[in-house]
């Protein structure tokens, strides 16, 4: 009997990590392909590859091995979140209101196409708005990495950065919103439609205020720019996912209103820890290969036409917000052309705001996965080729094309 | 191109150009902003004018013409409230120094215009590495060849200029060890240095026909020299400075040189030597090195004392001009510069032994331009 333990079996036992390490590889190699062959955006290469391994073509992997490396998901989108906060600065709304006008502008008008387009085509008040509220959301995820990727820095960026950051507030708010909605209708239960949306801001509210002053604790005791400092971000960032995980909040708020608290409260350049990039590396090409994954083609076919309709109709409404605000908050013409254009990205973030809702209302989640999955779907190949090309138009970029 | 008549200008009135750069407020590095800002200020009414330069970084402004030092820092002020106003609009920091301590050159983009575009071809990545932040002062004169006369006598005093005005320890991400490093890099360029030793327009003209017919320069645009006649508007222009950490110190150095001048115009205390230049390229690169402790060797006496003192002595000789061009209240606090040896590049090392990040640095250099 102890034979079997001491020697590996013949032929060898594949197991999980292996296959997660070979999905991580090829997800690798894919991206860089497509950056080197196609110049695009290795992310572009990240979500293809999690779209072939996943059940839409391969099938190596299923919506069921997600739920075990969701924490990797979670925490890079966890980073994202609090590096783009750090960089809302919300005494630039002071300076000059119109960059939040113009925020407004772009989110509503993408908000009320989609809504009468979505009432248009026959679907249900509540599905339509639902549809609305997610449809606001820019990618965090793939804005950040692109970005990053261009070396990109200019005014244009430095707006997008911050609508991006907006609008994941916006989004989310909305959608607790409906949700709370939701519990009045579906329930008949107008107290808790109240209560639940209140508690879910104010307590990411006070996670995020929470993780703010200890950011600032820590960084008075380390130097957060070596590689301690990587540690002890990684860790604060857990250490918030599990609170907001036992509390019941959303994972994207609190990060990111700790961010930007961190930004008014301490205007110092916040520089990230070197290796800090390397290990958050890791975890978006993950991030983006298991978003890939997570599409399960049903759903994508079935959400199909409307879907591309839709999401015309959101980059016409972002468009048309920033540029007709363009001149008066500083932009030029071609400045707020691309500026809409970068505003396009959907990705995890939409994914996450559907799978909370489908976790409550079941019947209502199997009406709104399939179109809001497809317009993922789309947007995962072509929002980062959106945010690359309307930064090279702004001619923001500092790499690769120099 | 011929070489343009020298038109007339009222004496020893003043001009003063600031060379500012553009920052973004997350890491405090160089950000393109410069068309940004243009068009924000496109429509405001300023003294002076606010112009592109080299790079899509940096941005310079200039006051019209000046009567004196309280002028001067008025236009200034107004200049920069202005620029500071659009820039906290766009979220984009502007400050002074001579040099950005640690953008990377080849991050820089040329200017969208057919002149900076050419010099970029020109000069490959010379250009770039042009990313330098400069205050240039331009000093009426009543004809050509008195402006020949000022442009070498100011010669003996640029070390002053360059250790009261040091603004660029930090190149690269680096302590240089050098108050002035910006300078080292206007050295890069083959038509810098100084101008020749004539005496009269006459002559001045000879040379530049000669050198137009190389083929070598086509402008007095071309010549990168220290100090430079400027005959379209009928001054000197002195080159020298880096753009100081805040107007009123660029405001200090302009009613400085307009004092020295003044002095050298009406009392005409020596006539100028070619010989006067043998000690020049070391007192400059002592200046630039060691700032104000830096080694000044006296031209005529050979007789060697620092930098500082030497600022001390021209003060005490110039005093009866400052004080009729109402520069004494400048004249006294760059005196106390150069008795403390406290220059900009010394703040900003403070800064640095204070702060250990140059982005923070960048960021207090935001803050105190605002002063």
């Amino acid at each position: 009997m102890l034979e079997s333990t001491i020697w590996p079996a013949w032929p060898l036992q594949g197991n999980d990590l292996m296959r997660l390490a070979v999905a991580l590889l090829l997800a690798a190699v894919c991206g860089e392909a497509v950056a080197r062959v196609l110049r695009l955006p290795r992310v572009t290469g990240y979500s293809l590859a999690g779209m072939l391994m996943g059940p839409a073509l391969l099938g190596w992997f299923g919506p069921e091995d997600l739920s075990a490396v969701r924490i990797a998901i979670d925490l890079a989108l966890a980073l994202l979140l609090f590096e783009l906060g750090v960089r809302l600065d919300v005494r630039w709304f002071r300076a000059n209101p119109w960059v939040l006008v113009s925020s407004a502008s772009e989110a509503g008008l993408a908000f009320v196409l989609t809504y009468f387009l979505m009432r248009g085509m026959g679907y249900s008040n509540g599905l339509a708005a639902t549809v609305g509220a997610i449809a606001i959301g820019t990618s965090p995820s793939v804005v950040m990495r692109v970005a990053a990727e261009l070396r990109a820095e200019g005014q244009v960026t430095q707006r997008l950065f911050v609508l991006c950051a907006l609008n994941v507030a916006y989004s989310v708010v909305l959608s607790k919103l409906i949700v709370g909605g939701m519990h009045g209708v579906f329930r008949g239960d107008w107290l808790v439609g109240v209560l639940h949306p209140v508690y879910l801001l104010a307590g990411s509210l006070i996670v995020g205020a929470a993780l703010a002053l200890a950011f600032q604790v820590l960084r008075r005791a380390f130097d957060l720019s070596d590689e301690q400092g990587a540690v002890v971000l990684f860790g604060l960032l857990l250490l918030t996912l599990s609170l907001l995980d036992m509390l019941r909040l959303p994972g994207m708020l609190a990060p990111l209103i700790a961010g930007a608290i961190i930004k008014y409260r301490d205007p110092r350049p916040h520089l990230w820890p070197r290796h800090f990039g390397t290990a958050g590396g890791v975890l978006v090409i993950a991030l983006f290969m298991l978003t890939g994954m997570s599409l399960v083609p049903g759903q994508v076919a079935a959400g199909g036409v409307a879907a591309v309709v839709l999401l015309v109709a959101r980059v016409i409404g972002k468009s048309a917000g920033v540029v007709l605000l363009g001149p008066v908050s500083g932009l030029s013409f071609r400045q707020a052309a691309a500026l809409g254009l970068t505003l396009a990205p959907m990705s995890g973030m939409a994914f996450l705001l559907t799978e909370d809702i489908r976790v409550i209302y079941p019947a209502f989640g199997a009406q709104l996965a399939p179109i809001v999955l497809s317009m993922v779907a789309v947007l995962e190949l072509l929002g980062p080729v959106a945010v690359q090309w309307g930064l090279r138009i702004a001619g923001e970029t500092r790499a690769g094309d120099k | 191109m011929a070489l343009e008549q020298f038109a007339e200008s009222r004496p020893l009135t003043l001009g003063v150009e600031l060379e500012l750069q553009l920052v973004n407020t997350h890491d405090y590095d160089l950000v393109g902003g410069a068309g940004d800002l243009l068009r924000a200020l496109a429509k405001r009414q300023l003294p002076g004018d606010v112009k592109p330069e080299m790079t899509d970084s940096m941005i310079e402004m200039s006051t019209g013409v000046c009567e004196n030092f309280r002028d001067a820092l008025d236009q200034l002020g107004t200049l920069r409230d202005a620029l500071v106003e659009a820039a906290c609009r766009l979220n984009i920091g502007v400050c002074g120094g001579g040099t950005h301590g640690f953008q990377h050159w080849d991050d820089r983009k040329i200017f969208d215009k057919p002149r900076f575009h050419f010099l970029s071809e020109l000069y490959g990545y010379l250009a770039k590495q042009f990313t330098i932040f400069g205050q240039h002062v331009h000093i009426g004169c009543p004809g050509p060849d008195v402006a020949l006369y000022l442009a070498h006598s100011l010669s003996r005093y640029i070390p002053h200029f360059i250790a009261l005005s040091a603004s660029s320890p930090f190149v690269q991400g680096a302590d240089t060890g050098f108050q002035s490093a910006r300078l080292n890099s206007v050295f890069a360029f083959p038509l810098s240095g100084r101008l020749p030793f004539v005496e009269t327009w006459a002559e001045f003209e000879a040379y530049f026909d000669k050198m137009t017919a190389t083929g070598v320069v086509e402008s007095m645009k071309d010549f990168y020299w220290d100090i430079r006649p400027k005959p379209e508007y009928g001054t000197i222009e002195v080159r020298v400075m880096d753009t100081p950490l805040t107007v009123r110190r660029a405001a200090e150095i302009a009613a400085y040189i307009q004092a020295v001048s003044r002095w050298l115009m009406v009392e005409r205390p020596m006539r100028p030597r070619d010989d006067d230049y043998l000690v020049y390229t070391f007192n400059r690169f002592q200046a630039c090195r060691f700032g104000l402790a830096g080694t000044y060797v006296d031209p005529r006496s050979h007789e060697h004392r620092t930098v500082a003192e030497d600022v001390l002595a021209t003060l005490a000789s110039i005093e009866q001009h400052a004080i009729e061009l109402d520069a004494d209240e400048a004249c006294q606090a760059l005196g106390e510069i150069a008795r403390s040896g406290v220059n900009d590049a010394a703040v900003l090392r403070g800064e640095y032994a204070d702060a250990r990040s140059l982005n923070e640095v960048v960021r207090r250099q935001c803050l105190r331009w605002k002063t």
